[in-house]
């Protein structure tokens, strides 16, 4: 259990440092457009955590190759999304809205953010997945 | 001397035989995530030649030169044609378009293969379209490189949406591979 605690603050940090590095990207150069990009990053998992029941009826739920679908449909939102969330500060930073270091700041905190998700579902979906 | 016997495949064609790559179960997950990360790429490549023309601007203290090309909506065009392939081709029933099941008649197979032709159609008109547009408008003015970015970035946003459907038709395919194994 400690190592569980010791999981969730740990990935809380990374995710504080995250936002801090899109925030500050925001507010060194007085331009509040790369918080979009935290805006991205969070709906990234949305539409797989929506389509992620459809494929999964009692008959081919414990099969995890069995994909229909509405699941295909969520990941490929899915990825669609993390792409954007990554092209979007260099389409602003090469039409020179954004500075260039406000880009690569927002960037890896962007990328910082979803893998704290990722890593987080990934952490604990496996727990849930014991007791039932 | 003799080499050591490969292991023999007799429906090899190449005397290499290509890599097998066996990505497992997860195949079909890592086909639709691919399939995904194409898809956007190529729209936000384009958008990007949109915008870098957008803030194009005339050189300050030089208003007797202006920018000479901007994107117009015949740039669109091509995206839009690919779109639209892009749509109809993943809205086809996959198991029609095999047509070896037995349900359903003839003229439902026939039908899904149209669907199917006029989709890769729209595609290819898209990418045809798209280098056209970089020759007529980019190319043969002689623009300077700046501008021709846009030309290339409409042929790259195209490939990208053609292999992204690609890559999606495969990977949505191979998911019974059990049963691929008793067809072939």
């Amino acid at each position: 259990m400690a190592a569980s605690i010791r999981t969730v603050v740990f990935l809380a940090m990374v995710l504080a440092v995250g936002f801090l590095m899109i925030i500050l990207s925001c507010v060194l150069y007085l331009n509040w457009l790369p918080l979009l990009v935290a805006l991205t990053f969070v709906l990234a998992p949305l539409p797989n955590a929506l389509f992620s029941h459809c494929g999964s009826d009692e008959f081919a739920g414990s099969y995890d190759g069995a994909s229909s679908g509405p699941v295909d449909l969520g990941r490929f939102i899915t990825a669609m999304i993390v792409t954007s969330g990554f092209a979007l500060p260099i389409v602003l930073a090469h039409a020179q809205v954004i500075h260039n270091a406000a880009c690569v700041m927002s960037i890896i905190g962007g990328g910082l953010v979803y893998g704290t998700i990722l890593a987080y579902s990934a952490a604990f979906s496996q727990e849930e997945s014991e007791f039932d | 001397m003799s080499l050591p016997p490969a292991s023999y495949d007799p429906r090899r064609v190449c005397l290499n035989p290509f890599p097998d790559i066996d990505l497992g179960k997860h195949r079909r997950t890592i086909g639709v995530y691919t399939a995904g990360v194409l898809f956007a790429l190529a729209n936000w490549l384009f958008l990007d030649a949109c915008i870098v023309s957008a803030h194009a601007r005339t050189p300050w203290g030089q208003p007797d030169t202006p920018v000479p090309v901007h994107v117009t909506f015949v740039d669109w065009i091509p995206g839009i044609c690919s779109l639209l392939g892009f749509f109809v081709i993943n809205l086809i029933d996959k198991d029609r378009v095999r047509g070896e099941d037995g349900f359903g008649d003839a003229r439902a197979v026939w039908r899904a293969r149209l669907f199917l032709f006029l989709g890769f159609a729209l595609m290819a008109g898209g990418l045809a379209g798209s280098v056209t547009v970089l020759v007529l408008k980019y190319v043969i003015p002689d623009l300077a490189e700046q501008f021709k970015y846009y030309g290339y970035a409409n042929v790259a946003q195209n490939v990208a949406l053609m292999l992204s459907v690609i890559v999606l038709w495969m990977a949505q395919n191979t998911s019974s591979e059990y049963e691929y194994n008793l067809t072939l």
